[in-house]
């Protein structure tokens, strides 16, 4: 039965690798939202946050809709060019091969977002669900935790699943600190990050464009920089396959009591090759998305001669590995000591590829989500399909264009507009019926 | 209520639908996809008919008020019935596309069960969208502390009967669309009218729930509704395997 099955069980799969991740990472958020609104509706001063999305204006409910039109534009502006600045920065320290700073700043960043801005939420799912836990046992576990993290990010020894998780642990992490914004300023913000990431990412001279380029020609893919800044293509990608690589190209940029803080915008979600040689075969080449192999020719997505080895539980996409002389290029995946155990084994040609997608991408799909889920059920299942069949239409442009797309944009744009088509005609039109168990 | 309620009253609901997703549906990512794709095809047919139902919104729920209600429901059903028509027309083509992909591959092409897998998948997306969006949306308040009753039905909670129908039209949804595919594949008349008819009968008697107490009866007759379309589903299925299962059977005897 298995080699006779049909092609319904690997067309998708890639799809499904970058899907699964976004929607539990979005579900978990959902569900981080409506805990801690129920609990915090007696506590009125949790809306009250200062970050550099709304250093310019704070929402305040008795605001005229003009007044919030202006303060919100103001401080998505602000925020952008923040982001902006830091991206530029970041490519010039990358220009200048900075790598290891690039390296030990990402890690000092994703630990003061698991251990910093974590703690706070643990504490408020603790408090939510009473659970009994003293308060050394909590700061003991906390910091394994974060130190964990950390650590899996940059070595090669962690096994890839828990890399994974880590990555939607600090997207759910960033995005519940980020619905905390007020309503006017993240409707603002989700909509000029699209349009920024649009650019930043296409326009010539955009600097994740720029990052791009870099990374292709200089035939390297630095583990530093490939967390710290996402964009970064598999050189020498001309074969059958497609490295498909999806950015948002944000760095996170938030700013807390003064302190400043900057993650992982940048941080990129991807399959790289472990350098290890004895986990070659298993863990080091699944990624997030799996290969994304590709066809010009069908305008479909599909993959070609992969047989699944192994499935991780939560991305549920296998490691593929072809063996095929014709389309072999070692060193494609440069990382200095797998270049070098390379030569003895030559036949042994990987495509690793992974759909990579960013951190920022989770961020904000989740933000928008958790946003939606202040309203009502019904808006958070509205923009859940939204955004996914977004993304699912940039994974197949991705195909066609063969290039580093944006991943925001279009699925923003699809999730606003459900939203409010949702929350303005949908919502009436559904209660007035269905109270009246009308129903078709 | 609590917790457990509201978690019961959505397994009511998603119940089978959710173990019909795990056991037949997750294991084969296209279909994951086809089961989103069609959700959202559902969705966006519900918010353009609320488009252009909004003007006329909202109905004064009084006794006499079935007039509006069922000429609302016709529409709805005519519309999302040309919609199941136009998600023909784009399996047809996709069908296709997957075909030449599968001998450029070189593996099997779509098989019958396939195909019907593709069907289910598709109506499983209609019906998993109809649950949420009509019953799971409007469940946040049965997580907490009281229920709701509606004066029309005092016999149970809204949220029970909401969970109760959407079960129906879950089942309704799903497995009409393997029918309709069926039929339209076939060049089969009957299935082809056998599916709007159902879905626009289950719609109707939804019409029994406006009269006091009306829910007794209706939801009983709603339930014979959805044991029809699976009875009926299940014997074309099986008609189909078999004559299948037949036929290879033959060729294989003449050559």
């Amino acid at each position: 039965m298995e080699n006779r099955g049909s092609i319904l069980e690997s067309i998708g799969s890639e799809i499904i690798g970058v899907m699964s991740p976004v929607s539990i990472c979005m579900f978990l958020v959902v569900f981080l939202v409506y805990s801690m609104t129920t609990s915090s509706t007696s506590s009125s001063d949790a809306s009250a946050i200062r970050t550099a999305a709304n250093l310019v204006y704070l929402e305040s409910p008795t605001d005229t809709p003009t007044e919030k039109l202006e303060g919100a534009l103001l401080n998505a502006a602000v925020f952008v060019i923040l982001i902006a600045i830091v991206t530029f920065l970041l490519v010039l320290l990358y220009y200048y091969r900075c790598t290891n700073f690039l390296k030990n700043y990402t890690r000092f960043s994703s630990f003061f977002v698991l251990s910093f801005m974590g703690g706070p939420i643990f504490l408020t799912v603790i408090k939510h669900f009473s659970i009994p836990v003293d308060s050394i046992t909590c700061f003991v576990l906390l910091f394994n935790f974060s130190v964990l993290g950390v650590l899996s990010l940059f070595s090669n020894g962690v096994p890839i699943l828990i890399r994974q998780g880590y990555m939607v642990v600090l997207g759910i992490i960033v995005a519940a600190w980020f619905t905390r914004l007020p309503e006017w300023t993240t409707w603002t913000l989700l909509v000029a990050l699209a349009l920024y990431d649009l650019v930043a990412v296409l326009a010539p001279g955009g600097p994740l464009k720029i990052l791009v380029e870099l990374a292709s020609s200089r035939e390297e893919e630095l583990p530093a920089l490939v967390y710290e800044s996402r964009p970064s293509t598999f050189p020498g990608s001309q074969g059958s396959n497609l490295a498909g690589i999806l950015m948002s190209g944000v760095p996170l940029q938030s700013r807390e009591n003064g302190s400043s803080e900057s993650i992982s915008g940048a941080i990129e979600l991807q399959g790289r090759s472990s350098s290890s040689q004895n986990t070659r075969n298993s863990d080091g080449f699944s990624s997030i998305g799996q290969n994304f192999a590709s066809d010009m020719g069908e305008n479909e997505i599909e993959v070609v001669g992969g047989d699944q080895e192994e499935r991780s539980p939560l991305m549920s996409v296998g490691s593929r590995e072809r063996r095929s002389p014709a389309s072999f290029d070692v060193g494609e995946m440069v990382n200095g000591r797998r270049m070098r155990q390379d030569d003895d084994d030559e036949s042994d040609e990987i495509n690793s590829r992974g759909i990579k997608l960013g951190l920022g991408d989770f961020v904000f799909y989740s933000v928008l989500v958790g946003r939606a889920a202040m309203y009502d059920l019904m808006t958070v299942y509205a923009c859940y399909l939204a955004i996914i069949s977004g993304l699912g239409c940039t994974l197949i442009l991705l195909a066609v264009c063969r290039r580093a797309l944006p991943a925001l944009p279009i699925s923003i744009a699809l999730g606003v507009l459900f939203y409010f088509l949702t929350r303005l005609l949908m919502e009436p039109f559904v209660l007035g019926t269905s109270t009246n168990l009308m129903m078709f | 209520m609590t917790v457990a309620a509201g978690i019961g009253y959505a397994l009511l609901a998603l119940g089978p639908s959710l173990s019909l997703f795990v056991s037949v549906i997750s294991h084969k990512p296209f279909l994951v996809l086809t089961v989103l794709s069609s959700t959202l095809l559902w969705l966006m047919s519900l918010i353009a008919l609320s488009a252009i139902w909004r003007a006329f919104l909202p109905i004064r729920s009084s006794s006499s008020s079935w007039l509006p209600f069922s000429i609302l429901i016709f529409t709805s059903v005519v519309f999302q019935e040309g919609l199941r028509i136009l998600f023909w027309r784009v399996y047809k083509k996709l069908e296709d596309i997957l075909d030449a992909f599968a001998d450029r591959v070189s593996k099997p092409r779509l098989f019958l069960t396939d195909k019907m897998q593709i069907a289910l998948a598709g109506g499983l997306g209609h019906g998993v969208a109809h649950a949420v969006f009509f019953c799971l949306s409007l469940l946040t308040p049965a997580f907490g502390s009281a229920t709701f009753y509606v004066e029309k039905c005092s016999q149970m909670p809204f949220f029970l009967v909401s969970a109760l129908i959407a079960l129906v039209f879950v089942t309704i949804h799903t497995f009409s669309m393997v029918i309709a595919f069926n039929g339209y594949a076939e060049r089969n008349k009957v299935d082809q009218l056998i599916v709007p008819v159902v879905h626009l009968i289950a719609g109707m008697l939804t019409l029994v729930n406006l009269a006091p107490e009306g829910c007794i009866f209706g939801i009983p007759l709603l339930y014979l509704m959805a044991i029809f379309t699976l009875v009926y589903c299940g014997k074309m299925v099986w008609k189909r395997l078999t004559e299948r299962e037949s036929r290879p059977r033959f060729v294989a005897n003449l050559s």
